[in-house]
């Protein structure tokens, strides 16, 4: 079954018809082609595929497109078009956050998220609010700096 | 589903798809389609358990996207109760004010859930009605004694929350019921409540025994008390005999050493993937010991 | 430009394999068999072929009409050891061996389409008894994965070093030493997944995917596809991790299959579960043995059984069987050994092949010597930092030639532990664990010293040793560099450009560094090889166009060649600061104006006039010394303080420390990085992670939620220091590094939980120390068992 939904995907309205079974991920990779968006476990355990859905980081693997209709979604090819990304984006790549890439765009929307959002930002907050993006690559100690350093800076 | 095969990743099945936009009409839809339904909320067990084969359903059946209800999106406190609608975000019970005032044990417990990402999508409806036996969500709701209110499309009932489970993913919902409140007298939440959670890791992980202890003591002395077990049984529990036999006793050493042997027996614990039975029963005692201790120093 | 990787998504330039698209690509999904060990009655894929959208559906009845069995990746039976290939294709034919071993592929328009039709896949097995655990298989009764070789055993090798009677003749003690590792593998976040096109103009097969060794997949795939190497081509995308279980290739060779059946470009994307259940597993090792030690603490000899469980096979689809060479080669580690012998056994089992991981071999008998310290100093009651000072190769005695053969290039042990525990303030933790008991709480510190010998060349195997790297400068003025080190993540391209720049006098923002594809000879970023191998035939190669490079400069700038100089993107003269010239000048003058026609005739008969190089390197080292496998040997120290949670079996964290010495360093961001990720890992296998299969050989732990990695909250804060003993070796004085993070950091943490448990007489001789089995230690010790139930 098909359905036609609306999506608000980084600030552009995209009226799309999508099959009742395609999830968020599927539909924002293949049909909007944002590649940022990635894929690995497809299950909800890995955040590989985390976007802001209203504002608030999710694994678009487990969300429906079709339920999504209506709603506000961002990407890391949105995010990096805001000002107030740009100095966390810096600081990955100052502090050596990123090794492989393969989990930094989930990872950096939470983080950002972290920095735009917690109440408290300090090195325990940033862990726990990271525990669902898994790294394999950088052991997390300079994705933990560069959140903490982007912070410092925003100040 | 095909059981004979070991395949990665399994299709999503095409379902016939509603999104009711009041709770009249998702009560509606259920009734109309009972069993060949599934309900859709965060969607963070149901969409896992398409894609791991655990769930099949044929394109003849009916997705019923409860997201859209949104007047059972709340959290209120009325007439000495906490109210909690079903579809609310586990993030927004953790976050809200009104919790982290009055019950914030609930909120403990469900920073311990998943991960961020998944506490912005599961709601606590769909948390309690997947009923899976180390609902996190759950065990400080049965320490407080909470009730829930389901319905059909004729009418409501309230049930307590200790009578809900029935079994591994098993709950009392007839197939035309909807879970739409959880429901917390605050008179039950006068004393100290405290939340434990062992895991395998430090984080975003599946309880191996989790543990929720409710004291309303005078002096030392136990004038009321609830112990909640995860993942011990066949569905979240409550540890009669120990609750019992803690009753008017001062906590002190023997008598929380006893009662955490005494819950340790009460439980009915499996061996899994995860741990084994005889883990999960020392981890009971152990875990009941340390909120008594803690709630008696309190 | 050599771009991040969040740069290069960030500009639209990240290709992973998931992301590479081509007009009118057809999806290949693979399905495996629920069995661990059965024979295949019949497959019924009638109803998959008929559904909608399908191309092609495979089974391995088809497969042996059109291919060859996959290559060995080595065989030994040349120098006469006992070593078994078994005929192995990439999906079952009458038998398979293991849970989830692929049976059919299913080539449709759309992924969805594929994996809807594999549902229609009915497979009639006639279940076979199993067998899953390496000493089970080893028993006469077991049931057997090759009939043909009456037994389990797929390769057996003894090493003896030394003269091992003599040595424990002559030994004051001798001590029972026994260690096992569960299962554990890498699975990077990216899976595997490759997309193949068969062109049928040119008859050319082209790969592009998660090849983290471009050259060897290319090997494989012709092999097996009966193509002439010249018409195959392997392209490396962007990787997200491998670790080294990105090695090998043998679903490919089914996708490049439907390519070419189909006519159609074919992708293969697994998602991780997938990639759990049939990917390369690793550990799962088993030692037994005894270790000779004299009174005064010197260790003198280890004899021991290593068993190493291969999985369904080590050498078709995974490259690790002769890991048992290293695992009982790097033993001696950091120390004077004066025999070693070691009966080592590859053994089948039904579960999913044995290949690499971050450590391969050597990992194995390090942790196993560390393990030995440790318990020789309880014994002993020497302290466990001073029995292995005591037993250290001194700074002055390097290149020290070990036992096993390996020469040590350089070291210092005695500066990089003395450090460590400086900087861990391990005094103080002593002190603060006799105060903390007091009080029944029980922290311990651990020990554990690593050298990682690295830079490979193996004859008879995949891992020869070769390797190319090639330069040019363009007209346009960039510095374009090919080698085999492919990026995965470990910051081969920055570290190539950082070489390169510093050689060449090319600025870092004019180089651009390839992909790497199978044009490049070589065996890619594997045993950390990277900055020994392929980093040295790029500093060769880079040193030759320099040379070249200052012979042209010299002639259009009309300067003496030994007054060139070159450096921030300009070759000139220290004389006179006027002669100067851009890298896109030189270029453009040799290249066209004038061009080669118009350079000096000394030039022009020398033919050193095109700025391109290509260069090769091999490891002097393993060439003077013909026993040393390995080029060269970082060393480094972890010291860790635990407290361990004796009523839960909760593990925390309190200090690490991680002193290393790579040799020279290149660039200590991206060596940090690479410290600070395998010291996460090795933690996750000292304490949760763990691949566990059921007696039937179901496998129990098949995604991320079951095979537990650490997550942020789980990685502790981690202190690193760096000292560099250069290494005489390479072209760079860097070694290769990578792996000592993860071996060493799983033995500390062991070690220090053991130390915390001291009190209570536990000695730990498996990983994972979970909550629960270090629960079960304690309990069983309390219960009086003389022997820890493990």
């Amino acid at each position: 079954m098909t359905v036609p939904i609306s999506l608000k995907v980084n600030s552009e309205v995209y009226k799309i018809d999508v099959g009742t079974n395609e999830t968020l991920l599927e539909v924002l990779r293949e049909k909007l082609k944002l590649k940022s968006v990635r894929r690995a476990c497809q299950e909800g355990d890995c955040g590989v595929c985390t976007v802001l859905l209203n504002g608030k980081p999710v694994n678009s693997c487990l969300v429906l497109a079709v339920s999504a209709d209506g709603c506000e979604i961002t990407t890391l090819e949105g995010l990096s078009q805001r000002e107030d990304f740009r100095a966390l984006a810096e600081s990955f790549v100052r502090n050596h956050a990123v090794q492989c890439g393969y989990c930094t765009p989930g990872m950096i929307i939470t983080a950002y998220y972290i920095l735009q959002s917690m109440d408290e930002v300090t090195e325990e907050t940033i862990k726990k609010g990271l525990e669902g993006n898994l790294c394999r690559c950088t052991g997390y100690a300079n994705i933990v700096s560069a959140v903490k350093d982007a912070y410092e800076q925003q100040k | 589903m095909n059981q004979n095969i070991f395949l990665g990743l399994r299709n999503i099945p095409s379902l016939n798809y509603h999104r009711p936009g009041t709770l009249k009409e998702c009560l509606d839809l259920i009734r109309t389609f009972k069993s060949n339904s599934k309900i859709l909320a965060g969607g963070t067990d149901l969409i896992p358990a398409f894609r791991a084969g655990r769930l099949f359903m044929s394109q003849e059946g009916h997705l019923i996207d409860v997201n859209g209800v949104k007047e059972l999106d709340y959290i209120r406190e009325e007439q000495g109760t906490i109210k909690i609608g079903a579809l609310t975000r586990l993030a927004e019970v953790e976050s809200s004010q009104v919790i982290r005032k009055r019950v914030p044990v609930l909120g403990q417990a469900i920073a311990q859930m998943g991960s961020l990402q998944i506490r912005n999508l599961a709601t606590i409806g769909g948390n309690l009605c997947n009923a899976s036996p180390a609902a996190d969500s759950a065990i400080p709701l049965l320490a407080l004694d909470s009730i829930v209110k389901v319905a059909n499309s004729e009418r409501e009932r309230l049930i307590p929350l200790n009578d809900f489970f029935t079994g591994p993913g098993k709950t009392v919902l007839s197939d035309d019921e909807m879970l739409v409140e959880i429901q917390i007298p605050l008179s039950n939440a006068s004393g100290s409540c405290v939340f434990y959670k062992l895991g395998r890791r430090n984080a975003f992980t599946l309880s191996v025994v989790s543990i929720g202890v409710y004291v309303e003591k005078e002096g030392n002395r136990v004038r009321n008390a609830r112990i909640a077990l995860g993942a011990v049984a066949p569905t979240p529990m409550r540890a009669h005999n120990g609750e019992k036999y803690i009753m008017s006793k001062n906590l002190q050493r023997e008598v929380i050493e006893e009662t955490g042997r005494i819950v340790s027996e009460e439980t009915k614990p499996i061996s899994d993937v995860r741990a084994s039975a005889f883990y999960r029963r020392q981890m009971a005692f152990i875990l009941t010991k340390k909120a008594l201790n803690c709630i008696s120093y309190s | 430009m050599i771009h991040d990787k969040l740069t290069k998504t960030l500009i639209g330039e990240s290709v992973y394999t998931d992301d590479f698209e081509y007009p009118n690509m057809a999806y290949c999904v693979f399905v495996g068999s629920t069995q661990a060990h059965a024979r295949i009655k019949e497959i019924d894929v009638s109803g998959a072929m008929q559904a909608p959208g399908v191309l092609k559906v495979l089974t391995g009845k088809d497969l042996i009409q059109y291919m060859d069995p996959l290559p060995a990746t080595s065989d030994f039976s040349v120098v006469g050891w006992h070593w078994r290939v078994p005929k192995v294709y990439p999906l079952a034919v009458e038998k398979v061996g293991f849970y989830g071993e692929p049976v059919a592929a299913v080539i449709a328009e759309t992924e969805y389409a594929a994996r809807a039709a594999a549902e229609l896949i009915q497979i009639d097995y006639e279940v076979l008894p199993a067998v899953v655990d390496a000493k089970h298989a080893m028993q006469p009764d077991a049931p057997l994965l090759y009939e043909e070789w009456g037994d389990n055993v797929q390769v057996h090798v003894t090493f003896e070093w030394g003269d091992i009677d003599s040595v424990f003749s002559e030994a004051d003690r001798v001590l029972k030493v026994s260690w096992q590792e569960g299962r554990v593998s890498g699975f990077p976040i990216e899976p595997r997944g490759c997309v193949a096109l068969y062109d049928k103009n040119t008859k050319e097969l082209t790969m592009w995917g998660t090849y983290q060794t471009p050259y060897i997949a290319q090997r494989c795939i012709s092999t097996t596809l009966r193509l002439p190497r010249s018409k195959v081509k392997v392209i490396a995308l962007d990787i997200g991790g491998a670790f080294g279980n990105k090695i090998n290739s043998w679903k490919d060779t089914v996708v490049a299959l439907g390519s070419i059946l189909t006519g159609r470009p074919v992708k293969w994307f697994e998602n991780t579960r997938e990639f759990i259940v049939t990917g390369p597993h690793q550990r799962d090792t088993i030692w037994e043995g005894e270790v000779a030690v004299t009174n005064g603490g010197k260790v003198l000899g280890v004899r021991a059984k290593y068993i190493q469980d291969l999985g369904v096979e080590s050498t078709n689809r995974g490259a690790a069987a002769m890991s048992i060479v290293p695992a009982c080669a790097a033993i001696p580690n950091a120390y004077r050994l004066k025999a070693l012998k070691v009966d080592a056994y590859g053994v089948v089992t039904n579960k999913s092949f044995f290949c690499a991981y971050r450590g391969y071999g050597k990992d194995k008998g390090v942790k196993f010597m560390e393990r030995i310290m440790d318990w020789i100093a309880a014994e002993l009651k020497i302290d466990p930092a001073e029995i292995r000072k005591r037993n250290f190769i001194k700074a002055n005695e390097f290149p020290y030639k070990q036992i096993s053969g390996y020469v040590y290039d350089s070291g210092d042990y005695e500066k990089v532990f003395d450090e460590a525990i400086r900087m861990a303030d391990a005094e103080k933790w002593r002190q603060e664990q006799q105060t903390l008991q007091g009080s029944g709480r029980y922290i311990g510190i651990g020990y554990a010293f690593t050298v990682e010998p690295a830079g490979v060349t193996v004859a008879n195997c995949v891992f020869t040793g070769a390797t190319e790297a090639r330069i040019r400068i363009n007209e346009d003025g960039f510095v374009e560099v090919w080698s085999d080190r492919t990026e995965i993540g470990q910051g081969g391209n920055i570290t190539i450009g950082n070489v390169v720049s510093e050689i060449l006098g090319a600025n870092l923002e004019d180089i651009i560094v390839h992909n790497v594809t199978s044009d490049m000879v070589g065996s890619g970023p594997i045993s950390s090889r990277g900055a020994v191998y392929p980093l040295s035939a790029v500093a060769k190669a880079a040193r030759e166009l320099k040379a070249r490079v200052v012979k042209i400069a010299s002639f259009f700038l009309e300067e003496n060649e030994e007054n060139i100089s070159v450096g921030g993107g300009l070759i000139f003269s220290v004389k006179n600061k006027d002669k100067k010239m851009t890298f896109k000048d030189l270029a453009r003058r040799a290249y066209f104006s004038p061009g080669p026609r118009g350079l000096s005739e000394e030039l022009k008969l020398k033919g050193d006039i095109v700025l391109d190089v290509i260069a090769t390197w091999y490891s002097p080292n393993t060439a003077k010394n013909p026993t040393s496998t390995y080029t060269t040997f970082c060393s480094s120290a972890d010291v860790a303080v635990v407290e361990v949670d004796v009523e839960t079996g909760n593990v925390s964290i309190i200090k690490y420390v991680h002193v290393h010495d790579a040799g020279r360093i290149i660039n200590k961001q991206v060596i940090d990085g690479q410290l600070y990720g395998g010291i996460v890992q090795g933690i996750g296998e000292a304490l949760i992670e763990e691949i566990l299969y059921n007696e039937a050989g179901e496998l129990l732990t098949k995604t991320y939620a079951d095979f537990l990695m650490p997550t942020s909250v789980d990685a502790p804060g981690i202190l690193l220091k760096h000292v560099e003993t250069p290494s005489p070796f390479t072209e760079t004085g860097a070694k290769g590094m990578g792996e000592a993070p993860i071996i060493g950091s799983k033995a500390v943490i062991i070690s220090a939980i053991e130390d915390a448990l001291r009190p209570f007489k536990v000695r730990i001789d498996r990983a994972p120390a979970t909550k629960e089995r270090i629960c079960a230690w304690l309990s069983s010790r309390k219960n009086g068992d003389k022997e820890v139930k493990s």
